[in-house]
């Protein structure tokens, strides 16, 4: 059987590209979104059922791009990796550096306090808006990086944002009804 | 408009004289509906006495196979031969239908054991859509085109399939699979053309489906899809069926009485949708057994645990779907003409439910209107459908693990790889056993196929790099690709399910039923063969005129020498060497049309600038 790899298959593609976007990390959502039906509606194979071969297959392999792109595109911390590697950066090696101890301190406090937090508690809600807080500066942190360069800042953020993800799930499992 | 640039001349669209015949067809667990386009409304095509839904029951008997209602009434006196929701056994395992008493089963394939010797399920399926499209044919006097074909949402890979091959078993060209409960919507969507966020509640004979999709600009995106594959009115049934058996004491039942009891008890359920109380008369179950009485309340009560479940998958799938509330509930299958069913539903999210459209014809309506469309017979700048995959599809790992490649409600077409590597030193081969499901373990999912990877040159463990790519089609169908960076070896499988039937199966039946045909028949698709390439030739032949700048020599003078085969082929009568030649002459083209479509990315994004974007300066 076969062993998981800690690597990824690189990027095939330039999503901004794709959807001819500036690659900012600033996106204006609604936009994409209308770019995304626009690409879909003229390349998904539905629109190639009764032509060859040839086209069905290019056309199912670009729409699988399409909605590749998309998935990345729309969500911050998939978009942030997206923009890192394509900028040159290497994510395994930037997912294996040692993290800012003051935020690992804070990420375990938080897990500790999720998991001793009694459900619905008012306390549950605090607790998750503290973790959204987290986020925010990460988010902030990710933004300012992208605008003035600064690619190592950017890439500890983006490592921030992806502990802060693994908790937001803990938290929403924890969450839900026995 | 972009997609007229694209369009090759000759294939679309068809002007108004020369509309196709595209069908769309519910092949379900009780009955069976086919519905076409018919000069801009939806029309559900009935059969000679007038009735629309076929009945999904074919008897193989040792004289004749009959479907439908034919069938249907052989059900009670040769049990043995009559087989019904056989949509309950396609691309399934006779394994998990242990213990069933009837029908009669054979394992490996699984079959049923009939005077015919032993059938399929697909065979069944195939039998019931070729009843279709005979009906098509002779109530319009035209050649179908094509068809799209309705599953449940929660069908898997093993079971797409295996529609796939029952209809390819009839003769039909399938144009989509689609999803049931999507289906629904496109019906409902397209005549009313609502934007938002719509729950399609599809309780059928057999089947259970809740997807949360949503609408918007003409794009239909379904958010999440769950249900149940065992959970439909049958069910409802069996409620009464016990609650009669526990107050007469009837016990040991032979199939025909089972059969009429069940019978009443379906006839009581129904009666129950006017009536606040109905009788069974069981004489002809028991003689001299007394009446039953069953109240709606009663009814209710009785089966308020199937409701329940129903409702628990239905708030499931809006967790998955990340919405609080639906904007419309649209409601689908005979069954949810129970009034219990139609105010939990309405209740639970909180809307007063859609109903305009018969629930029984529904699905049929919405699968023509796709069929219509895919076909070529509109401009189709007004529909696009989106869909996922409904269950996680991934490989087995040390330890009996599933690493997830695709997470289910991922929008299809899809390809997303994984990086693996070896676990032990010197290992040269890796099986790769491609599962689908939700669980952890390998065991608890469905595994869909087993293939082996090898040439890998003798490395350290851990060294090796083996990229496993996942490829799933607009239809929800799996093509898995293993390749080892360092040698490039590879290996490739388009997912046959473990438990159905091999491509060569199905090419024998195919063969056997052509030789059955006899000359017309072959005389017919060799012409159609030739039409088919007479187009792609015309197309690759315009294609080249305007774009041929985006091949190099090589490329083109590769697609040149394609085209020369199939022209040299379609001088033949040998229709099996003309189809292969359409085949490789279709793949050569693959480049060509990839980097013209990539050329149009502009002119097609320039469009959303214009019209939605009004405003914005283009990027």
């Amino acid at each position: 059987m076969p062993v998981v790899a800690d690597g990824r298959p690189g990027v095939s593609r330039d999503y901004f590209d794709l959807f001819q976007l500036q690659p900012n990390f600033d996106l204006d959502l609604d936009e994409l979104a209308a770019r995304f039906r626009s690409l879909q509606r003229t390349f998904h194979p539905d629109r190639f059922a009764s032509q060859g071969a040839g086209e069905k297959r290019a056309a199912a392999q670009l729409s699988a791009d399409i909605n590749a792109g998309y998935r990345i595109l729309k969500d911050p911390v998939a978009r942030a990796g997206f923009m890192l590697e394509r900028l040159g950066c290497d994510l395994k090696a930037l997912e294996r550096e040692p993290v800012d101890g003051a935020f690992l301190m804070r990420q375990m406090e938080l897990r500790d306090a999720v998991q001793a937090a009694p459900r619905d508690a008012p306390a549950r809600a605090a607790l998750l808006a503290q973790v959204q807080g987290l986020e925010d500066l990460a988010i902030a942190a990710l933004r300012a990086g992208f605008q003035t360069n600064d690619l190592a800042a950017a890439g500890v953020a983006w490592v921030q944002l992806l502990y802060i993800g693994k908790l937001k799930t803990e938290v929403a499992a924890s969450s839900e009804p026995a | 408009m972009v997609l007229l640039q694209i369009a090759e001349p000759g294939v679309n669209p068809a002007g108004p004289s020369e509309r196709k015949l595209a069908l769309g067809i519910d092949l379900g667990t009780t009955n069976s509906l086919v519905a076409h386009v018919d000069g801009g409304s939806v029309s559900v095509l009935a059969d000679d006495e007038g009735l629309a839904c076929l009945p999904s029951v074919v008897h193989f008997g040792a004289e004749a196979v009959l479907v439908g209602k034919p069938a249907e009434a052989l059900a009670v006196s040769s049990p043995r031969d009559t087989i019904a929701s056989s949509k309950r056994y396609l691309g399934r395992d006779a394994a998990e239908f242990a213990g069933s008493k009837y029908p009669e089963l054979q394992e490996d394939p699984l079959a049923f054991v009939t005077s015919r010797g032993s059938v399929t399920p697909v065979e069944v399926a195939a039998e019931i859509l070729q009843t279709l499209r005979r009906r098509a044919e002779q109530t319009l006097t035209r050649r179908v085109e094509g068809a799209v074909i309705t599953v449940p949402a929660y069908f898997d890979d093993s079971q797409r399939l295996a529609t796939r091959q029952a209809a390819e078993l009839s003769g039909l060209n399938v144009l989509r699979l689609l999803n049931e409960p999507t289906a629904a919507a496109v019906a409902y969507g397209l005549d009313s053309r609502e934007e938002g966020v719509v729950a399609v509640y599809d309780l059928g004979g057999g089947t259970f489906d809740i997807s949360i999709l949503r609408l918007e600009r003409g794009v239909f995106e379904v958010l999440a899809t769950g249900g149940d594959t065992s959970l439909g009115g049958d069910d409802f049934d069996e409620r009464i069926v016990a609650l009669v058996c526990e107050e007469r004491e009837l016990s040991d039942l032979d199939h025909s009485q089972a059969r009429r009891l069940l019978q009443l008890a379906r006839e009581a359920k129904e009666g129950l949708t006017e009536a606040d109380e109905v009788t069974l008369y069981l004489d002809s179950v028991a003689a001299d057994t007394a009446p039953v009485v069953v109240s709606r309340q009663q009814f209710n009560s009785l089966c308020e645990d199937l409701i329940l479940r129903s409702l628990e998958a239905c708030r499931r799938c809006l967790a998955d779907a990340g919405v609080a509330e639906v904007d419309q509930v649209v409601l689908v299958g005979g069954s949810t003409r129970m009034p219990v069913i139609a105010q939990a539903v309405g209740d639970l999210f909180a809307r007063q439910p859609l109903d305009t459209i018969d629930p029984d014809q529904v699905v049929a309506m919405g699968a023509a209107r796709q069929a219509d469309l895919l076909v070529g017979n509109r401009d189709a700048e007004d529909l696009l459908l989106l869909d996922v995959i409904p269950l996680s599809l991934g490989v087995e790992t040390y330890g009996g693990l599933v690493e997830r490649i695709v997470p289910r409600n991922t929008t299809i077409p899809v390809a997303r790889a994984q990086e693996f590597t070896t676990a032990r030193d010197g290992q040269t081969g890796l099986v790769v056993h491609v599962v689908q499901g939700e669980r952890e373990r390998v065991v608890d999912c469905r595994s869909l196929a087993r293939f082996e990877l090898g040439g890998i040159p003798p490395m350290v463990a851990g060294a090796a790099r083996i990229e496993v790519t996942f490829q799933v089609d607009a239809d929800g169908l799996l093509e898995v690709t293993a390749r080892e960076a360092t040698t490039n070896a590879t290996a490739h499988v388009v997912v046959r399910p473990a438990f159905g039937l091999a491509d060569e199966d199905i090419a024998a039946m195919l063969r056997a039923s052509y030789e059955h045909a006899g000359d017309d028949m072959r005389a017919r698709q060799l012409a159609e063969a030739l039409v088919e390439a007479e187009q792609l030739i015309a197309g690759i032949e315009t294609a080249l005129a305007k774009d041929g700048d985006l091949l190099d020599g090589d490329e083109r003078e590769y697609l040149n020498a394609a085209v020369a085969r199939l022209v040299a082929a379609s001088e033949g009568s040998d229709i099996e060497q003309l189809r292969e030649a359409v085949d490789a002459t279709g793949q050569a083209s693959e480049t060509l049309a990839a980097r013209r479509m990539d050329r149009s990315i502009k002119t097609a994004l320039g469009g959303v600038s214009i019209d939605i974007l009004a405003g914005e300066s283009p990027s």
